[in-house]
């Protein structure tokens, strides 16, 4: 027995050697049975650090109706500042990104459009003017933009917007969608990235093809988007004349490495195990290479849910995701080691028994992970938790 | 009466595209207005698990709800739900949480569609089954279901005990 639990903790150790975690915090102040608090988001881009302030969004509804809100953490803080609601309508998916010195930018839809606003201070503009949702943010050398799902005839289509920020105050310097034709199908879930080059991707879940497959485009000159392109290698097309194809949804996007953008996503093509976690790179070419698996064998037979990639200028990249392979949801990452993705390690704080899920991260300048997740407790209600991990 | 026609017809392309994939003629509605119906009428919900071009969804439309026996059954006896696998579209569930249609199918560890949800008429649920299912596959859960079975056995006890 003894050498059985031996023999397990030195499999283990590598999972634990490669990253030193912080002890948990809780962000949310406000939980309880009925509340439900939330952190889906397009790009899932739910924290953010800012010179060393950690800032965390998310919907929930302890006022009676869906509200956001932004909780923020200074490094030298033991715990988060109560949170500030960002909304007063009925608001959902909320996002938020790093300005510098301490400032974030967050976005969200309210009231079906979608707004922006600097925190802290600043005021709330609407980025949209018609209807609008699954709002996400990007940020370059001071230029900021936006990506939104926007409604146009009877489907949501992709608009691109740059934003312009003086001080504490955000305006819309253009906003464009990326087809100027209506679209045919729904088009939603919008991610973006800024490359080292200045130029813009962008990926959404795309129905032209009757099911749905994630899509790219990028702006190399800063005007035109060029012909949406997929970012799946799969193909479109009935088998024995049934159905439209195998699906896959929520794309994520980071930059990456001086020239680099990396995709993540959630891929149906082996159907009878779920959702899997899949990956594909550019690598400056702005065209995404062959798709890659990101989870390892042990994920395989279980599906995957609320993946999300993260990178950074120095070439870190972590793929995060939750599954139930342990018989409860827990939260898995997985790093790129070059030519392959490394072996799921769990989150120590996020694993375990109850369901913990729906994880969102962010790398900061010194290359640490900050991971924040949902704790689900169906009689105390679920908290949002926020641990970070140093690289070892 | 040419217009409302086409205004009828243009109606029924827009809830089509809403709903994505459900099988046609069944009065399938989304899981909000199916949760209030099936409240009112104190009929169990029948949750079609679906996804936009998903091929063993069509496959199960074409060989077993086409059955007009099934139709008439389930449609007089269930409220009808669709949801769609992957899309963003909100519900509400009976705690009051509000989700993507998307985000149940996560809450269901649902791995393969089709997938089949039968609730209570207060939204609890009481089974799920996931893949291709036959005419008699329905029929047998149906009467699992709604002959209250399902409080005493499971379903392949159930199974296991018919003739």
């Amino acid at each position: 027995m003894r050498a059985a639990a031996l023999l397990l903790a030195a499999l283990a150790w590598p999972a634990h050697a490669a990253w030193t975690w912080s002890e948990p915090l809780t962000v949310n102040s406000v939980q309880g049975s009925a509340i439900f608090p939330h952190l889906e988001s397009a790009n899932r881009q739910g924290v953010a650090v800012s010179g060393g302030t950690v800032g965390v969004v998310w919907e929930d509804n302890r006022s009676g109706s869906p509200q956001c809100y932004l909780a923020m953490k200074s490094a030298t803080a033991a715990n988060f500042q109560p949170e500030t609601q960002l909304s007063k309508a009925e608001c959902y998916e909320p996002v938020v990104m790093a300005l510098g010195a301490g400032r974030f930018v967050a976005a969200w839809e309210e009231a079906g459009k979608v707004h922006a606003r600097v925190m802290p201070g600043g005021k709330t503009l609407q980025l949209s003017k018609t209807e609008a949702a699954q709002v996400t943010l990007a940020l370059r050398d001071h230029t900021l933009y936006a990506a939104w799902a926007e409604q146009a005839g009877r489907f949501r289509r992709i608009v691109v917007a740059r934003l312009a920020l003086k001080g504490d105050t955000l305006s819309v310097k253009s906003a464009q969608p990326v087809e100027a034709a209506m679209p045919v199908d729904e088009q939603g879930w919008p991610a973006l990235a800024v490359a080292g080059d200045g130029s813009v991707t962008v990926v959404w879940e795309d129905r032209r093809h009757r099911h749905t497959v994630p899509m790219v485009s990028h702006r190399p000159d800063g005007r035109q988007f060029t012909p949406p392109a997929r970012l799946t290698d799969r193909k479109s097309g009935s088998v024995d004349g049934l159905g439209a194809g195998t699906g896959a949804m929520r794309p994520t996007l980071t930059a990456w490495g001086e020239q680099g953008i990396a995709a993540v996503w959630l891929d149906k093509r082996d159907f009878l195990s779920g959702y899997d976690v899949f990956a594909a790179f550019d690598t400056g070419t702005r065209r995404f290479g062959k798709n890659i698996r990101v989870q390892d064998n042990f994920g395989d037979n279980m599906a995957q849910w609320h993946a999300l990639v993260v990178g950074d200028a120095a070439g870190r990249l972590v793929a995060l995701w939750d599954d139930a392979r342990d018989g409860t949801p827990d939260v898995w990452l997985s790093e790129w080691e070059g030519e392959a993705f490394g072996d799921d390690l769990a989150v120590p704080a996020a694993t375990g028994p109850g369901g913990q899920s729906d994880p969102v991260a962010t790398l900061d300048a010194a290359g640490a992970l900050h991971v924040v997740w949902l704790d689900r407790d169906e009689a105390a209600g679920a908290r949002i938790r926020y641990a970070r991990a140093e690289r070892r | 009466m040419k217009l409302i026609k086409m205004a009828l017809a243009a109606g029924c392309m827009l809830a089509g595209t809403v709903l994505a994939d459900p099988p046609t003629g069944y009065p399938f509605v989304d899981f909000d207005a199916g949760l209030k119906a099936a409240r009112a009428s104190g009929k169990p919900i029948f949750v079609y698990f679906g996804r936009y071009g998903c091929a063993w969804c069509d496959h199960t439309n074409k060989k077993t709800f086409s059955d007009a026996g099934l139709k008439k059954r389930y449609s007089e006896n269930y409220a009808l739900v669709y949801v769609d696998a992957e899309s963003g579209k909100r519900l509400t569930l009976p705690s009051g949480e509000r989700i993507t249609e998307a985000e149940l199918g996560a809450r269901l560890q649902a791995f393969a569609t089709p997938l089949f949800v039968y609730m209570t008429p207060q939204g609890d649920k009481i089974m799920q089954v996931p893949g291709f299912k036959t005419v008699q596959d329905f029929e047998d859960y149906d009467r699992y279901v709604r002959g209250g079975h399902y409080k005493q056995k499971t379903l392949l006890e159930f199974l296991g005990g018919k003739s």
